[in-house]
Parts: structure tokens; C-alpha cells; sequence
């Protein structure tokens, strides 16, 4: 029984979800002025999110098109940025209670 | 996939967004420029961006998270307007045709402005990019304290 693995969420691949998914939103913002680039996302399905991510990219549905066929949101971009951040600090933060524990219980509960 | 090819996609937006920025400042600097070492008045400038994958080292390709090519973008041409430059009425220049009129630069100082304020925003928004991806970096750091 692996204890980093016994809570009900994969932290670790939550993580790795949240890094894949940082970088689709810097490739759409580093393209916000590029003709015709349409903006991607990584399937934000909440089961998803804890499944392979593996080619999971699809493109945004419903996002107004500027005359040079690019889609890319500024606003949009930045709300996921901020989205993403806190999402990974709350991982981060359980998943360092979650070592806390494992370093505890090495240590016998002298820490 | 890792978040720093996230940095490096952001820093390529960044260097194309510079290279703009430069392209727009040289063209508002020879908004009356009448001499080029190729002759005649000094033609507008502007760079066509094409998104192209990001610089992936060999071992990042290697241990790719999924098998999405992560777009960064890059300046891949920069056209040079060949339209007809103005022409004003200047007897006395030293380039005036023999009609007294001199062909200056094609450039609307205010529409180089807002190609430059939406450069500067584009900038911006890769630098934020590239901060949080620190930001996220420094968190998985803080799980080894």
C-alpha cells in the first residue's frame, strides 16, 4: 500500500494535468496576434482531468472569430491563467501534507 | 510537456512581439525618410507571425506528457509595403521630381501607435504567462522544504 496513493485524487497527475494545460494557454496567448490560430484547450472534463490526458486538445467551440481568422481571448486567456495557478497551489499544498504525513511516519511521529 | 516548454512557448511569443515592436519603431522613426540605400522614400514595415511548435529539448521530446505539439510562434516573414509612397509638394527638396514633388514614406504615425500599445499588450500577456508558470514552478519546489 502505497500511502502517497491511497487519498481518493491522483494528486501527481492532477499536477501534470495543470502543467499540460498551462502550456496550451501559453501557446494561445503567445498566438494572440497570429492569423488564423484558433484557440485550444485541453478537455476539461472533470473525469478527464484525472484520466490520460493524452490527446485530449480540442479546439475552443463558441469563441468569436476577429477578421483574420484568429480566436484567441486575451480575457479568457488571463481568467485560466489565474484559474490554473490557484488550482495548482491548492494541489501543491495537499500534495505537501501528503509527504508531511509519509516523512512523519518514517520518522516514527518524531517530527 | 512540462511547464517549462510553457516558459519557452511564452518566450517565444515574447521575442516575436519585441520584433514587432522594433518593426513598428523603425517604421514611425523613417515616417520621413526620402533616402534608402535601395532607393526612393523608406517603405513601411511589418511581421507576418506563424504559429510553429515550440523549441523542445531532446530529452523533452522524449518524455512528452502527451503527444500534443505545443504551438509557440515565430516572425516567419517580414513584408515590406510596396504601395505607392505619398507624394508632396516640395519644390526646394533636394528629391524633388522635376514636377517639385517629393515621395515620402507611407505611414499613419496613428495607426503605427496602436500596432505599438497592441505589441506592448502582447507582451505583457507572455510575461504574466511566464510568471505564473514560476509561480507554479516555485510551488513544486516548496514540496521538498
Amino acid at each position: 500500500m502505497h500511502l502517497a496513493h491511497t487519498a481518493p485524487l491522483d494528486l501527481g497527475r492532477f499536477m501534470s494535468y495543470l502543467s499540460a494545460r498551462q502550456e496550451v494557454v501559453s501557446s494561445n496567448i503567445a498566438n494572440a496576434d497570429t492569423p488564423g490560430y484558433k484557440t485550444q484547450d485541453i478537455e476539461t472534463e472533470f473525469s478527464a482531468a484525472f484520466a490520460e490526458a493524452r490527446d485530449a486538445i480540442v479546439e475552443v467551440p463558441g469563441l468569436s472569430s476577429k477578421n483574420d481568422g484568429n480566436n484567441v481571448s486575451i480575457d479568457r486567456e488571463a481568467r485560466l491563467l489565474a484559474e490554473n495557478t490557484v488550482r495548482f497551489n491548492l494541489a501543491a499544498q495537499l500534495m505537501r501534507g501528503r509527504i508531511k504525513d509519509i516523512r512523519s511516519a518514517i520518522s516514527e511521529g518524531h517530527s | 510537456m512540462s511547464l517549462f516548454s510553457a516558459i519557452g512557448i511564452s518566450a517565444s511569443g515574447m521575442d516575436a512581439q519585441r520584433t514587432r515592436a522594433e518593426l513598428i519603431t523603425e517604421n514611425l522613426a523613417n515616417a520621413d525618410t526620402t533616402r534608402t540605400p535601395e532607393g526612393g522614400p523608406y517603405r513601411r514595415k511589418d511581421a507576418v507571425f506563424t504559429s510553429a511548435p515550440a523549441e523542445q529539448s531532446f530529452a523533452q521530446a522524449l518524455s512528452d506528457f502527451s503527444g500534443y505539439p505545443a504551438q509557440g510562434v515565430s516572425v516567419s516573414q517580414v513584408v515590406v509595403d510596396d504601395s505607392e509612397p505619398e507624394r508632396r509638394y516640395l519644390p526646394g527638396h533636394p528629391d524633388a521630381d522635376p514636377d517639385g514633388y517629393v515621395a515620402f514614406p507611407k505611414i499613419n504615425p496613428a495607426e503605427e501607435m496602436v500596432d505599438l500599445m497592441s505589441a506592448s499588450r502582447g507582451y505583457q500577456a507572455n510575461v504574466a504567462a511566464i510568471s505564473t508558470a514560476k509561480d507554479m514552478i516555485a510551488r513544486s519546489m516548496d514540496l521538498f522544504k
